[in-house]
């Protein structure tokens, strides 16, 4: 059939009975678009906070730390041992460590003034006579769970090495936190996307359905399946384009507030606002098209299947 | 069912000077039935062992008590339905043989034609007509003149950028018929066309199915219109409980 009547030609049928289509039963396409774009937008606003979220715990978790408080050594109030320094760059060599770095006793005072006056408190260490608080290396891990070979390095090196915080009980805890908040951002993300697939199909097989009796007159006046499934694959391409578009217009509009906001929320956040844009951008026009297209195929197939 | 007027002058029902054939013709079959037998999946029999043979340029009636199988032969004969028994060619090819994607080329030599006419209410007549060759991949020269032809037919030329709605019942029949005969089909099926019409404007679907039939087209027409069928003396097939219980020349009822 298609064959004989030329590729082309086909195309050109089923692109201009699809936007006929549209544009015959605009009620039911603009109830379809209308839905897209309502499903659409949950989608990519449950996407974004799924985003934010894994960025906040990644966030969490880069923040545990191994600190190893050094011994004092005298003189040496700046600049770092020769010692320490063998010690940073052992550690450095574990696959486990993300990053080292040195804290040296007057960086370590002046970080305690500091966060007195954050507070807001009388600084008394003036009156000190000396230094009290100890050098030491603050070691970053890649994942927060692989801590134990960097604390059995820090705590074999006793002669340099005054004492490891015990961060075990902590990073327990925390990260049985991250990993639900995870799996349940994960889980909500999933279930809203099959919501959406779910109403959107449904839309769309509405749509078809209403036109059941043009598909009926179709096959009796000798249609092929080929003629019949296209124009509606098409309209249900252009439904979801249309409704993608609409979508990304309305999140423009909302970006720069909702972007000022999350610029100040998770400006401490490992976000890249350009990728999570761009991955946004990907997932609303792919799952307006896929569906779209899905939705139609699911739909019309019923009535070809005799 | 409706009845015939009384006196109809202008629509005189009298076949005229149009070959009366009998059962069996000696003509070329444009369908063949033999042993047709049909139990749907809910064990309801529809047909059994129905035999039918129309030769080309018949015009037959197609009669019988409601389910009595009527709407069950019509749709085996479009492959809407497979038969369970027996053999079905339709244009000399066994439709059990013809594979599911040559059933739409077959579908183009059938012309059908329904009780409710099956318009598409935001389509003017000639688009309603055009339809039909547009959906089948008619290249777009070839569609207006052959949808010009048959509006011409059944006399619709001048109501042909009117929507159905705007119509009367008969026009829109009409319309209906124009679009069965767009794809210049050997046969017409008419599945109760005068159902829902009065009994002039019946007449008036019945003497276009005569004309048509006298350019060639063989035409089945099932009917409950029995004022129709016994003025006319044309080939009367009867159905009861799904078995063919009379077939010949005659009324609508059985004459003894």
């Amino acid at each position: 059939m298609t064959a004989i009547v030329g590729f082309p030609r086909f195309l050109a049928f089923s692109v201009g009975r699809a936007l006929q289509g549209i544009r015959r039963n605009a009620l039911m396409s603009l109830a379809a678009i209308a839905t897209m774009v309502l499903m659409l937008l949950l989608l990519a606003g449950f996407w974004l906070l799924q985003a934010g979220l894994v960025a906040g715990v990644a966030y969490v978790e880069e923040k545990v730390e191994i600190v190893a408080d050094l011994r004092d050594v005298p003189g040496a109030e700046a600049a770092l041992t020769v010692e320490a320094q063998v010690l940073a760059a052992d550690v450095a060599a574990l696959p486990e460590v993300r990053e080292v770095r040195y804290v040296s006793k007057d960086e370590a005072l002046a970080r305690f003034r500091e966060r007195l006056r954050e507070r807001g408190q009388t600084d008394l260490t003036g009156y000190l006579d000396r230094n009290p608080l100890p050098a030491s290396l603050e070691v970053a891990l890649v994942d927060p769970r692989e801590y134990q070979p960097v604390v059995d390095l820090l705590s074999s090196r006793e002669e340099i090495v005054d004492d490891v915080v015990e961060v075990q009980r902590l990073v327990e805890r925390l990260t049985s936190v991250t990993d639900v908040l995870r799996t349940g951002g994960f889980v909500v993300l999933a279930l809203v996307g099959l919501v959406v697939l779910f109403i959107i199909v449904n839309t769309i097989r509405l749509a078809v359905v209403a036109r059941r009796e043009e598909i009926e007159i179709m096959r009796l006046v000798g249609a092929s399946d080929a003629f019949i499934r296209w124009p509606f694959i098409f309209e249900g391409a252009f439904v979801g384009l249309l409704g993608a578009a609409l979508s990304l217009g309305v999140l423009a509009l909302l970006a720069p507030p909702v972007g000022d906001l999350m610029y100040g929320f998770f400006r401490v956040l490992p976000l890249e606002l350009g990728a999570l844009a761009r991955d946004v951008v990907l997932l609303v026009i792919g799952t307006g098209l896929g569906v779209g297209v899905l939705g139609s195929w699911i739909s019309v197939r019923s009535y070809l299947a005799r | 069912m409706t009845t015939a007027p009384p006196f109809s002058p202008a629509t005189d029902p009298a076949p005229g000077p149009a070959p009366v054939q009998g059962a069996g013709s000696a003509a070329r079959p444009v369908l063949a039935l033999r042993g047709i037998g049909k139990t749907y999946p809910n064990g309801k029999v529809a047909l059994r062992d129905v035999d039918l043979v129309l030769g080309e340029g018949e015009f037959v009636f197609l009669v019988g008590p409601s389910g009595a199988g009527k709407s069950t032969l019509l749709r085996l004969l479009i492959r809407d339905e497979l038969p369970s028994a027996g053999e079905l060619f339709v244009d000399g090819r066994d439709l059990a043989r013809v594979p599911h994607r040559k059933v739409p080329e077959l579908r183009r030599k059938i012309g059908i034609v329904f009780q409710d006419y099956k318009l598409l209410p935001t389509r003017t007549v000639r688009e309603n007509v055009a339809f039909a060759l547009e959906v089948t991949g008619t290249p777009r020269g070839r569609i207006r003149p052959a949808v010009d032809r048959a509006l011409a037919v059944v006399g619709l030329g001048a109501a042909a950028d009117q929507l159905p709605t705007t119509l009367s019942g008969g026009e829109q029949q009409r319309t209906a018929i124009a679009r069965a005969l767009v794809h210049e089909p050997r046969l017409i099926i008419a599945d109760e066309p005068t159902g829902n019409l009065d009994p002039l404007i019946s007449w008036e679907i019945i003497q276009l199915l005569l004309r048509i039939n006298e350019l060639g087209v063989t035409v089945l027409m099932a009917t409950h219109n029995a004022d129709v069928v016994t003025s006319l003396r044309r080939r009367v097939v009867a159905l009861e409980e799904g078995r063919i219980v009379r077939d010949g020349v005659g009324g609508y009822h059985r004459e003894d």
